[in-house]
């Protein structure tokens, strides 16, 4: 070996974890308000779905709802998702729910990061020659350099 | 020793990547952060060298001599 590294792709911010905090709006609902480190539309409304919500895109926000809880997501100034959850939750629900969501948008990450890597790994030089799911789900995949690539 | 080059790209559940470089020799494996950077669309956030990097190529030397056979 030479060099480790670990690598985030864009589509994940290097956020803490997931951090709840409750309010209450003008007509006295519960709003529980949590921050993701979600960046991409596209994977975030497939992950949405593989949790079992109904999304729906209404202006800038991204609607989902299961039974009984509603959760809007919108997104900062800095490109991450934050989720505004009301209906019947608080904080620790909002919280499990945004880490169902996070775990699934992991998930849609390793596929679409799997699928880019697969694709374009032979045009810098690299074919593959083997490919493993480990115990945790991790995919690992060794590729021979077959020509210089930077 | 020295094998062929190789790199092992390791794609976890949680969205992030970790990645090694195995028998590129001197600072030629720094080519690969980038390299895997934008392959991978992503950035490094973390690194550490590892043997390879001090190592170097060994010319493989070839000797014909003649055998007598008995």
């Amino acid at each position: 070996m030479s060099i480790s590294l670990l690598l985030l792709p864009l589509a994940v911010a290097s956020v803490a974890a997931v951090h709840a905090a409750t309010d209450r709006d003008a007509e006295g609902r519960t709003i529980c308000q949590v921050r993701t480190r979600m960046r991409d539309e596209t994977l975030l409304a497939a992950a949405l779905r593989d949790t079992g919500a109904v999304v729906g895109v209404e202006g800038q926000t991204l609607a989902a709802t299961w039974a009984g809880v509603r959760a809007d997501f919108q997104r900062g100034a800095d490109d991450i998702w934050t989720a505004h959850l009301t209906g019947d939750v608080d904080d620790a629900r909002a919280a499990a729910i945004v880490q169902a969501v996070d775990a699934a948008y992991g998930r849609q990450v390793q596929r679409a990061v799997l699928d880019r890597l697969r694709a374009q790994a032979p045009a810098a030089g690299l074919r593959l020659e083997s490919e493993q799911v480990t115990e945790d789900d991790s995919v690992r995949l060794v590729f021979a350099v077959e020509g210089r690539t930077a | 020793m020295s094998g062929r080059p190789r790199v092992e790209v390791t794609v976890h559940p949680d969205g992030s990547v970790t990645a090694q470089t195995h028998d590129v020799l001197g600072e030629r494996c720094l080519d690969y952060v980038a390299v895997l950077e934008d392959l991978l669309a992503a950035r490094a956030v973390d690194s550490a060298y590892t043997a390879d990097l001090t190592r170097t190529e060994v010319p493989v030397r070839q000797e014909n001599r003649d055998v007598d056979w008995a």
